[in-house]
């Protein structure tokens, strides 16, 4: 089976599942958040940035959901849907959470060398810094197709916008990275 | 920050190559780049300066089970575990929750070739609201007993009889190797087929 078999199949396990749940199924919901649970924490944890409020929107989300489903109106894949409520309640939580404003693109600045969190073998908390600071726009695309391996069609519906504003944004996410991966350097 | 220069001397784009990059394409080379030192040069630089978001990338967190427990109980609300099998043994005896037969039914039936997904419940005696689970799990002299029942969606093609067969094979073994419980009636409904 190649990989489009394989999730026209996951979207069509779903879709069952989502009836059931619908009809008041608890077991038909645990077996979706069963299929869900790791991209739900994952996604929440990269937009979040730390992991304690990663536990929380998990927790929210799963709970949340249950009576949620009732206005998912199944006009996209359930997986669209539940990964657009995902990040809007992790930029939420973020909002709520963080003093400030979200930084703009000129306000980054190093805070940090990677070369000696490298050395330090911390080559991830390197990385996660860096996408941490990274404003909105550009984090949320990254996230979702630099590191959850989702397709530009897909983000954009997530979203809410254009495949050509999510290859954009995605771009200009990978462009300050790169900046400021070197400027640590 | 240094920003990335739009162009390289050898007038090649750099967009293209930190997507290279970040794509995990960068050695890949193309005609141009296996004989470009500029184009070789940017992209193990950009390779290095990446490596800390390959990093995140690659590495792959699991939500925490008990985490994720904690708000299926949540949304179970109270009383969902106060059903128990029980196992009398002469020093004492043993309880086992109606979800463990549950989930260990579901994990059962799913790992059965021809099953797309499986959803296991405990048989309703007419008493509680559907959906409610009320096990027999008290019948018997030597041991508990169970009723399960498994609510599935079948692979096409399948000869759904003898799929229904190998299932309630499969679970009755499963439940009573794991919990000592006797399965003694294992319901298959098979609820959809995916095409």
């Amino acid at each position: 089976m190649d990989a489009d078999d394989e999730r026209d199949r996951g979207a069509q396990i779903d879709r069952w599942l989502v009836g059931k749940a619908r009809e008041g199924d608890p077991q038909a919901y645990e077996e979706l958040i069963r299929r869900h649970r790791d991209r739900i924490y994952r996604i929440a944890l990269r937009i979040t940035g730390n992991p304690a409020d990663a536990d929380d929107v998990t927790q929210e989300v799963v709970i949340q959901l249950w009576t949620a489903l009732a206005g998912f109106a199944g006009t996209s894949a359930f997986t669209t849907w539940l990964y657009r409520v995902v990040v809007n309640r992790s930029l939420d939580h973020r909002r709520r959470h963080r003093a400030g404003p979200e930084p703009r693109e000129t306000d980054l600045a190093p805070v940090a060398g990677p070369e000696r969190s490298v050395v330090a073998g911390e080559e991830v908390r390197a990385g996660l810094e860096a996408i941490a600071r990274l404003p909105e726009t550009q984090r949320v695309p990254l996230v979702l197709c630099q590191i959850e391996g989702l397709s530009y069609a897909q983000a954009a519906a997530i979203t809410k916008t254009s495949e050509a504003t999510v290859r954009g944004r995605l771009a200009r996410a990978r462009a300050t990275l790169l900046a400021e991966m070197r400027s640590w350097s | 920050m240094t920003e990335t220069p739009a162009t390289l001397p050898c007038g090649r784009p750099t967009a293209p190559l930190v997507e290279q990059v970040a794509e995990g394409r960068a050695d890949d080379l193309d005609a141009h780049q296996r004989q470009c030192p500029h184009c070789r040069a940017a992209l193990g630089e950009y390779a290095r300066l990446w490596a800390p978001v390959a990093a995140v990338t690659a590495e792959r967190p699991k939500a925490p089970p008990s985490l994720v427990e904690a708000a299926l109980r949540t949304v179970r609300g109270r009383g969902d575990d106060t059903e128990y099998g029980r196992i009398e043994s002469p020093q004492g005896h043993t309880r086992v929750a109606a979800r463990v037969v549950v989930a260990l039914a579901r994990h059962l039936a799913a790992q059965v070739p021809g099953v797309e997904v499986a959803l296991g419940g405990l048989v309703a005696d007419g008493h509680r609201p559907g959906g409610e689970v009320v096990p027999d799990v008290e019948a018997g002299v030597t041991g508990g007993s169970t009723a399960v029942r498994i609510t599935l969606a079948a692979a096409y093609g399948q000869d759904l009889q003898a799929l229904g067969e190998r299932i309630r094979a499969a679970v009755a073994r499963g439940v009573r190797d794991a919990t000592g419980l006797e399965p003694v009636d294992v319901t298959v409904h098979v609820d959809d087929v995916f095409v």
